[in-house]
């Protein structure tokens, strides 16, 4: 019934008040505009095959997983899309996009840039 | 979270870094290849033009200007959006059955579901959080006035609720009353009034 990856990926995600990404009148909710290319490097990665949208789905759940083990529940820290970018990063790691340091490297560029 | 990177005084501002993270992620993957500077905007742009309450919203404000068109919407659901030009896969035409029930002075409805694979998508876009929480399902089966109440619906007591479970076989959602006061509105207006919660029964249309 799915004709779209997107919306494959948004609804599976539906399953569970803690995995399911902010939304706001039938909408997502995006606060912060890194949120938005968080959520669609995700999707897009899984789109060209680097990992399957499940194993992101795992990964995101288990992080989350993670942060709630060592929070409250109500803890104001919490933000769902730190945990979806946390995610990310593993599996970019996993599947070989990107090598292990590669991305904290590419970063400390990014920062010495602009600070000169 | 903080970096390993040892040269990288993190300052706590976590806002700051996540941002800079997802750049340096984002250059590295256009670098490699992976994706291009457009990628990430193709598929925001699905779901900020196609995934969404634009399609229930275009048909509501339709049926509320024709009264034919309500009556094709009422009597087959699934058909009337084939009258729509509506994008590839959100007409309903991929065997998902909806069917709509009107809200009249007389009769309140609201939708409920349990399984979140059964909320009518095509029509309300995503769901919001509380719909499949087993809290909600089991206090508006249970006093559905309280929970109205709760979303700022004050019913008379003469008018009757009626709940309508929403399923796999059938995907039901709400026609909401057009408000007073909206007599000179185009469609476009009138579709910009509506929100997936008053087409799930659980908000009026405010103008």
């Amino acid at each position: 019934m799915f004709t779209k990856f997107e919306h494959f990926a948004a609804t599976s995600l539906m399953g569970s008040t803690e995995e399911a990404p902010p939304r706001q009148n039938g909408h997502l909710r995006f606060d912060r505009d890194w949120e938005k290319m968080a959520f669609g490097m995700a999707i897009a990665l899984s789109k060209q095959g680097h990992y399957e949208w499940e194993e992101f789905r795992q990964t995101l759940i288990a992080t989350i997983g993670e942060w709630e083990a060592n929070h409250d529940l109500d803890d104001p820290e919490w933000d769902y899309y730190q945990c979806w970018l946390a995610a990310l990063e593993k599996l970019a790691v996993a599947s070989g996009v990107i090598e292990a340091g590669e991305l904290d490297a590419q970063l400390a560029q990014l920062i010495n840039c602009k600070e000169r | 979270m903080p970096s390993n990177y040892p040269g990288f005084k993190y300052s706590g501002d976590r806002e700051t870094f996540s941002a800079a993270k997802v750049k340096a992620l984002e250059s590295l993957l256009i670098e490699k290849g992976i994706i291009t500077g457009n990628t990430v905007d193709t598929i925001l742009g699905y779901f900020e033009t196609q995934m969404g309450p634009f399609n229930g919203a275009k048909l509501v404000a339709r049926a509320w200007v024709d009264p034919d068109f309500k009556a094709r919407l009422i009597a087959d659901c699934n058909a009337a959006c084939q009258e729509m030009d509506f994008p590839e896969g959100m007409s309903g035409a991929e065997g998902e059955h909806m069917r709509i029930v009107e809200n009249t002075p007389e009769v309140h409805n609201i939708i409920v579901c349990t399984l979140c694979s059964c909320y009518p998508w095509p029509t309300l876009g995503l769901p919001p959080y509380w719909f499949k929480d087993p809290t909600f399902r089991a206090r508006v089966m249970r006093e559905p006035r309280v929970v109205l109440a709760e979303f700022g619906v004050e019913l008379d007591e003469s008018v009757e609720v009626r709940l309508w479970d929403t399923s796999a076989q059938i995907r039901w959602w709400v026609l909401p009353m057009r408000p007073a006061g909206t007599e000179g509105m185009s469609e476009a207006e009138l579709a910009a009034l509506l929100t997936p919660e008053a087409m799930m029964g659980v908000a009026l249309v405010e103008v």
